[in-house]
């Protein structure tokens, strides 16, 4: 259970997209990249997005962590518009709904595993005395407790990744929003963060919505979708 | 994001990347510890410059005296006088001096005539005036009356033909007197050719001397001039009736030395101004390159959640700890330097003023810190969190 933003118990899906739009202009034109996308999550599971390169995967997982603005359509997080918060609202929104992970394991070079976790959790104004036990648990998940003073630029590809995943976890978040997570590890590395996400997903609290190109992590996912000329098929 | 973890995570990005500050903060702490040395030890610098001045221009010396005609020829100043100028404030000391300009000696059976003072034994303080050779006379010489003289070097050139004549035996006035010291000939001007007694040995023993009729007075700096020479009158006429009393000023060197100390001031204070404001474009420019090699971490934290108050606190807390740590540094510094300063030159700064000094210099710091701090600050908090997570 979420201790630090009670998860409200819901039937219904996390996340509910209808007709989502997004373009760019670049001068000459308008470039369409999301064409009325329509997309529902439920609590606990895990969906891939699969699609080429520039066919709007990223795009679309920014747009549902609230770091880009959609050009039109609807968006509900838990039965609330989402789409026109506030610049601060947006802010609370990502520290207390979604967790990200991204693709260059982005994690702060000059600082430790611990104050890699401990960030978000400054920003959520979480007491000092509280932080310990929650960036411990969250290590826990991804077996890197072990690591937890260790400099974050001395560990390996795969741990940094899982790491990342952690630091996605800390706050409790009802959304993980993975930005291929596996797209830089070797297979062995690969399968081990997908085996971290599928344990925390069996505790049911969180959804992982995961951009791949690959298949085998898509296999590992409930649903998977295809993005393609910006529609969304689920396959 | 609390105050606490704000400066906690500013100090340690500084302390982490402490390589990329040295520069900047070195130049914050220079300005920091010259500003407060300059002014903590202004003054006594002021007064000690002023003393070394005199060999050069005796800007600060002002001499009082009866007019010279015959109805003030008896004119004197009385030693009640004497101590309520030394009382003015400004005034660092006043000398009472009696003069003849005709003494006569006999020397190896040759005659000599030459001016002679009496002088008590602040007069050589007053005057800046140091021996090459031997002692000055004192107050116990002025106390005992005692027949001793000091002579200028050109006088001991003409009487002995030489200017090693401390022990010496000089008639004068058929007075047999011991020379106990040969001035050194650095600013003396005509009084090169002068004798110099006690000033009650004078009184008693030289005929036709004249009366106490010239006081000589130091002002502490160049600065008390102006404020000290206009009040002597009213704080002579105060004491005894002073008609016919005329006060004599170099004002021309007043004013050069007080341009050049103008000069002087305007050249150290640009100085630590100018060292100041490299250190606060230095922060700048530091700030700039850390927003822009931090552009990923900047995206990263906003996609956690930090909001663009909590980006743009960060940074400007950032700079705020260097200015204020460098100008911490700096503070150590300007307490060592006032402390040896203080030591070589003998004064006693006030603790009040350094203490003044240092809360500004930290207040100026901190405010460098926000000058300089706010523009990269408020670039890394208007950063769009996508292209700051794609940039390369």
């Amino acid at each position: 259970m979420n201790e630090l933003y009670p998860h409200p118990r819901i039937n219904g899906p996390i996340i509910q997209v209808t007709r989502l739009s997004k373009h760019y202009s670049n001068g000459h034109g308008v470039i369409p990249v999301l064409r009325g996308v329509n997309l529902e999550i439920h609590p606990g599971e895990m969906v891939a997005v699969m699609g080429p390169s520039g066919s709007g995967k990223s795009t679309l997982l920014f747009i549902l962590g609230l770091l880009l603005p959609a050009s039109s359509g609807n968006y509900q997080f838990l039965g609330q518009d989402v789409l026109n918060l506030s610049r601060t609202d947006q802010a609370d929104f990502r520290r207390r709904r979604v967790g990200f992970v991204f693709q260059n394991c982005d994690l702060f070079e000059n600082s430790t595993v611990y104050e890699n976790l401990e960030f978000p959790l400054v920003y959520a104004q979480v007491e000092r005395h509280e932080r310990p036990a929650r960036i411990v648990a969250a290590l826990e998940r991804v077996n890197l407790a072990h690591r937890l003073r260790h400099p974050a630029n001395r560990l390996s590809g795969g741990e940094r990744q899982r790491v990342a995943v952690a630091r996605a976890l800390v706050n409790q978040p009802q959304v993980i929003l993975a930005d291929e997570p596996t797209g830089q590890l070797d297979r062995q590395n690969g399968h081990m963060i997908m085996e971290n996400f599928k344990q925390i997903m069996a505790q049911g609290d969180t959804s992982l919505v995961i951009v791949t190109h690959d298949t085998q992590v898509a296999e590992c996912c409930h649903r998977t979708f295809s993005l393609e000329d910006g529609v969304l098929y689920e396959s | 994001m609390r105050f606490s973890d704000l400066i906690r995570v500013s100090i340690r990005q500084l302390v982490r990347h402490r390589r990329r500050y040295w520069g900047v903060m070195l130049a914050i702490a220079l300005g920091t510890a010259g500003f407060i040395t300059i002014i903590t030890m202004g003054r006594d610098l002021k007064q000690n410059f002023n003393r070394d001045l005199e060999l050069l221009g005796r800007a600060t010396l002002v001499k009082v005296y009866f007019e010279r005609l015959p109805a003030y020829f008896h004119q004197n100043f009385t030693s009640a006088t004497v101590q309520a100028l030394r009382k003015m404030q400004g005034v660092r000391d006043a000398s009472l001096a009696v003069c003849t300009y005709m003494a006569q000696s006999s020397n190896n059976g040759v005659a000599h005539n030459f001016s002679l003072f009496g002088v008590d034994n602040a007069f050589w303080d007053v005057c800046g005036f140091t021996t090459q050779d031997g002692r000055l006379t004192s107050l116990a010489d002025n106390d005992l009356r005692q027949r001793v003289v000091v002579l200028g070097p050109e006088l001991a050139q003409t009487l002995f033909g030489r200017k090693d004549v401390v022990g010496k035996k000089l008639e004068i006035q058929q007075d047999i007197y011991t020379v106990v010291g040969v001035l050194k000939n650095v600013g003396l001007g005509d009084l090169s050719h002068f004798a110099f007694m006690p000033f009650t040995t004078a009184q008693d023993r030289i005929l036709r001397i004249s009366p106490a009729n010239r006081i000589y007075l130091r002002t502490l700096t160049w600065d008390d001039v102006d404020k000290v020479a206009p009040l002597i009158p009213q704080v002579i006429q105060s004491v005894q009736y002073a008609p016919g009393l005329k006060v004599e000023v170099a004002w021309d060197q007043v004013k050069r030395v007080k341009a050049v100390a103008f000069w002087v001031q305007l050249f150290i204070y640009s100085s630590i101004v100018a060292t100041l404001i490299l250190g606060g474009v230095g922060i700048w420019t530091v700030m700039m390159a850390a927003v822009r090699t931090r552009t990923r971490e900047i995206g990263l934290k906003k996609a956690m959640g930090a909001e663009d108050q909590a980006i743009m606190a960060q940074f400007l807390a950032e700079a705020v700890c260097l200015s204020f740590t460098a100008s911490l540094a700096g503070s150590f510094v300007g307490l060592l330097t006032v402390e040896v300063t203080s030591h070589l030159i003998s004064s006693h700064p006030p603790q009040g003023l350094f203490l003044f000094c240092v809360i500004l210099g930290l207040v100026v710091a901190v405010g460098l810190g926000v000058a300089a701090g706010l523009y990269p600050s408020l670039q890394a908090s208007r950063m769009e969190v996508v292209s700051a997570i794609r940039y390369e």
